[in-house]
């Protein structure tokens, strides 16, 4: 019989509002249990955005996520129009969905750099890295800021997007298309990626359904749910595009996702820059004088899935309660379906399937002896562990290489 | 979604439903008392195949308000489920086995709140530290913050 081993991953996850801590108990390689623990960086945002007026709570939802930084006001301010019962000019609708989009770009992208470095091919990682800086820069023309874009607003958003600087952008997507062709191409014809990813971590649409899991977790097991076609805001009715599903749920179909997702939001923002002409320059907000008391329930397609903003006013000048749903939060827990039963060398690329922040896993797993509780091994080392098997696969895969 | 036939329907089949009412575009709140949970519950998420949202909870004046929000992915409704319990005694029924993910936001509320769900499989904390004092809640209207 195996050596039993406990893993822990985590506990720090900057990425979400509940950092995770997953215990993996292993018997040999194969994971036989799961355990989650959550609250170490538990900020009380929900609790710090009843102190702050309805404008201010913008900033803070913000700051909930690093790289989700749109999505967030995105849903609150739905929520808040809602309540307000207001109707934005269409400028701002479009400048919305531009901004949403371009996130949706650079998560991804992220997303693809991180995966491809947990298989161990870090020219994947560097490239999809290379290839979002200028989707930062994106940002940093039309909003001013790399990140934390502070671009939305109680009735609109903050900041027009000129003439030249929409000619701009065009120019720089028509660039980041062919870098995402090329990414694309590398890592759907690579055989050795197929063997790795295929039948790792499936959850099937019942999964899916249990834990109500959403956004490209969910997609990739071939349930089409997004919330920017099902209960449409912003600009996202006025423009063609459609829902990238892909079937089998392994984390081979959320790459696939993921990657042709992009090619929707580089299409996405094309069509809005063109409706962007039609507009009036200038006409980006209209004025909100008090919200009157009320139930607001607003959500967003995030990169990662839908994001959920509860907001409940009693017509003073802050929410009353204010609840929020990252939608790691019901995805986290498919982790149990999709790890038990697997090898520990698949655990770490089916984790980071769902896309949680994994920066900080490296420095923080480590493996304990069961029995004695001794470190026999760090996360440095079950990373390579994980990149050994697609060593070795490749070695196997030589005769299919050209 | 034909909302006037929808709120006649749910009322027909579950006459002890307090109120139907539409609260924003597409938004429908179901107040209930708390014994009637687990069953309208059970209709939205296995029968009707609606998705799981999240739990809200808050410390309102009328008691504790506990909104479970459900969503119907073909219409874009979101339907909501409204139970008022009593701050005296917050106890109620835990609803983690229809709906699985349910569990950690329930817990989550127990930190919060002090809410006590029954017959919930893993009645521990989620979010506070191990020696958060008992019985304190922050998000109840009496908490006061201790400076340090």
């Amino acid at each position: 019989m195996g050596k039993k081993t406990v893993v822990p991953i985590g506990p720090y996850h900057p990425l979400l509002e509940e950092p995770e801590f997953f215990k993996l108990y292993c018997d040999g390689e194969i994971v036989k249990n799961m355990v989650w623990e959550t609250g170490y960086n538990h900020r009380g945002i929900e609790k710090l955005c009843q102190s702050k007026t309805f404008e201010q709570v913008f900033y803070v939802v913000e700051r909930i996520c690093g790289i989700c930084s749109t999505s967030h006001p995105f849903a609150y301010a739905n929520a808040v129009e809602s309540i307000a019962d207001v109707e934005i000019p269409l400028r701002a609708k479009l400048i919305r969905s531009i901004v949403g989009e371009l996130e949706r770009i650079h998560s991804h992208l992220l997303w693809v750099g991180l995966a491809g470095h947990f298989l161990g091919y870090n020219t994947v990682f560097m490239w999809a890295w290379k290839y979002r800086e200028p989707i930062l820069d994106m940002f940093e023309i039309i909003t001013g800021n790399r990140n934390s874009y502070a671009m939305f607003t109680i009735g609109g958003v903050r900041r027009d997007i000129t003439a030249e600087q929409a000619t701009q952008l065009l120019k720089l997507l028509d660039d980041a298309k062919i870098k995402v062709d090329l990414l694309t191409g590398a890592v759907m014809d690579d055989p050795v990626i197929h063997a790795r990813l295929k039948g790792v971590g499936i959850l099937t649409a019942k999964d899916i359904h249990d834990f109500g899991a959403v956004g490209p977790t969910a997609r990739a097991s071939g349930v089409k749910i997004d919330v920017r076609r099902d209960d449409s805001y912003a600009a996202y009715d006025m423009i063609d595009w459609k829902v990238i599903t892909a079937e089998g749920g392994d984390v081979f179909a959320k790459a696939e996702v993921r990657l042709l997702e992009m090619y929707e939001s580089i299409s996405i923002i094309k069509q809005c820059l063109e409706e962007l002409k039609k507009t009036e320059a200038g006409d980006i907000k209209i004025k909100v004088k008090e919200i009157p008391p009320g139930i607001g329930i607003g959500h967003a397609e995030a990169p990662r899935g839908e994001v959920f903003h509860f907001v409940k006013s009693d017509g003073g000048n802050s929410p009353i309660r204010h609840k929020i749903r990252a939608p790691s939060y019901t995805c986290i827990p498919t982790f149990r379906r999709s790890c038990i039963g697997g090898t520990i060398s698949d655990a770490a690329i089916a984790t980071a399937a769902v896309d949680p922040c994994y920066c900080c896993t490296e420095r923080m797993s480590k493996v304990y002896d069961y029995s004695t509780g001794k470190q026999v091994m760090n996360g440095a080392e079950l990373i390579k562990l994980s990149q050994q098997k697609t060593n070795e696969l490749k070695v196997k895969n030589e005769g299919m290489k050209l | 979604m034909n909302i006037e036939k929808y709120i006649e329907n749910i009322k027909a089949k579950f006459p002890k439903i307090i109120d139907v009412k539409v609260v924003n575009t597409k938004r429908l709140m179901i107040y209930i008392s708390k014994n009637l949970l687990l069953e309208t519950g059970k209709y939205l998420f296995a029968e009707l195949g609606y998705r799981y949202i999240i739990v809200t909870a808050m410390d309102s004046k009328e008691g504790i308000e506990i909104i479970y929000h459900f969503s119907d992915d073909d219409s874009g409704w979101i339907v909501n489920l409204n139970v008022t319990i009593s701050r005296d005694k917050p106890e109620i029924e835990s609803l983690t086995p229809v709906v699985y993910g349910v569990e950690w936001i329930e817990r989550e509320i127990m930190d919060l709140l002090g809410v006590k769900f029954l017959n919930h499989p893993k009645p521990e904390t989620l979010l506070l530290a191990e020696d958060w004092p008992k019985g304190k809640y922050p998000l109840r209207r009496d908490f006061v913050e201790e400076k340090n």
